[in-house]
């Protein structure tokens, strides 16, 4: 594959294209006159125009990164992306994943990992951590705030973890402090540490956790090099800094109807016990 | 103890147990996270993209913080950076409202794509590659254009691990 296809719109910038505009289907609130003052995110969910050439902004934002220095976009993607989280590779997100599921389009597919940079000599003994609350925050009507969440947490030790998995459902606290919801499990997976995914489904839920290829790619190291000064262009073909490692992985599929609208902000967290 | 208190602890050493057999149904999980009060780590919106504006030493109050507030918290933060590089206050401005709020958003009515959701084959840094460095083909691709290994077609869609 030479790019995926939504890079065409990407790639021809200053061009009129047509990607996915975000249009007003079902309005919840009308924006009203603030609508200029709103945020990019803001206007997704309200605005009655698409919403400004989002590739426009990204290359704005772009643009404000080589200013600053594009070496910060080496965390690349949120690997190992600050002090605190450089010791706790278990609660370190790596990347996070949202799409319409390729084998049911009634369903939506959340992937998270983890725990980036695992080497094939530990692929099968590299574990979830038991103190993590792994979730994925959907807000579903624009106002960046989570409405639903789906939450992940594993039980045991060693290569004999189980997964378990509550809601979508209303959480209990909003914002950066969080509790496991109320009820049962919408379905439990035994953790995988080998090649063969363990799949389970439950109450229109598919899950997965386990050791998996790390689906990032990117030539990384040429990247660094170029920033330093070391070399003015990048390799052809390149090398995937990211190839032939692994990451811990969790990924949930179910129906797109529970998620309540079909415009969501999605974004994850890991959470561990207050001290 | 009498013998309902008997029978009452009897009932829990089961409920126990059966949580713990792989052939009962781990509805309710014995988590030692259950009940406790959690303080959020990390936290992932965007690709690579986000974390960019923000200076290392607000890294972690960034990690720690909710997207409900990264306009109040960041956005002048990082409107005035983008000054001080030389940008002006209306393109900074515009720049510091697509990074905050920090979240992935997705219309689920159309397909899915960077920025409309995130697929793991899309070459989000391509993309941003040609955005940076427009027509210069030295520098807008970085000729990785697919992961490593073949994504699977079916649940759960990423690949199987390296193993020795």
């Amino acid at each position: 594959m030479k790019r995926s296809a939504f890079l065409g719109p990407l790639l021809r910038v200053g061009t009129q294209v047509t990607g996915p505009q975000f249009t007003l289907r079902n309005p919840i609130r009308s924006p009203g006159a603030g609508v200029e003052k709103m945020t990019l995110y803001a206007r997704f969910f309200f605005s009655e125009e698409p919403i400004m050439s989002r590739k426009a902004v990204l290359s704005l934002l772009l643009a404000g990164a080589v200013a600053i220095g594009v070496t910060r976009l080496i965390s690349a993607s949120d690997h190992k992306d600050s002090m605190l989280l450089a010791g706790d590779p278990a609660a370190d997100i790596a990347d996070v994943y949202t799409f319409s599921s390729p084998t049911n389009p009634a369903n939506t597919v959340l992937a998270m990992t983890v725990s980036g940079f695992i080497p094939p000599s530990e692929a099968s003994t590299t574990f979830f951590d038991p103190n993590v609350l792994y979730q994925w925050k959907i807000d579903n009507n624009g106002d960046a705030v989570e409405d639903l969440v789906i939450q992940a947490f594993v039980t045991g030790t060693g290569g004999h973890q189980v997964m378990h998995f509550r809601g979508p459902a209303a959480p209990s606290d909003i914002g950066a402090t969080d509790r496991i919801i109320d009820g049962a499990e919408t379905a439990t997976v035994a953790v995988s540490n080998t090649p063969t995914p363990v799949v389970a489904s439950r109450n229109g839920m598919t899950v997965f956790a386990g050791v998996r290829d790390d689906p990032f790619f990117f030539d990384l190291v040429q990247f660094k090099h170029i920033i330093a000064g070391e070399a003015t262009s990048f390799r052809s073909p390149g090398i995937d800094t990211f190839a032939g490692t692994n990451v811990l992985a969790i990924v949930a599929e179910l129906p797109s109807s529970q998620l309540g609208n079909s415009k969501l902000g999605v974004w994850g967290t890991t959470s561990r016990p207050q001290l | 103890m009498t013998r309902i208190a008997k029978l009452a602890a009897l009932a829990v050493v089961g409920a126990l147990l059966g949580c713990q057999s792989p052939y009962a149904p781990r509805d309710i999980a014995m988590s030692v996270l259950m009940n406790k009060t959690l303080q959020q780590e990390d936290r992932f919106g965007l690709p690579a993209i986000a974390t960019v504006f923000i200076p290392t030493t607000l890294k972690d109050a960034y990690n720690l913080g909710s997207p409900s507030g990264d306009v109040a918290n960041f956005k002048s933060l990082i409107v005035a950076k983008l000054m001080a590089f030389g940008q002006d206050a209306a393109s900074a401005n515009a720049l510091a409202s697509a990074l905050a709020p920090d979240i992935q958003p997705v219309d689920l009515s159309q397909p899915s794509a960077f920025l409309n959701g995130r697929k793991p084959a899309d070459d989000v840094i391509t993309g941003e590659l040609h955005l940076i460095f427009g027509s210069n083909a030295a520098l807008n691709d970085d000729h990785v254009d697919a992961n490593d290994t073949p994504f699977l077609t079916t649940f759960p869609y990423l690949a199987g691990p390296h193993v020795q």
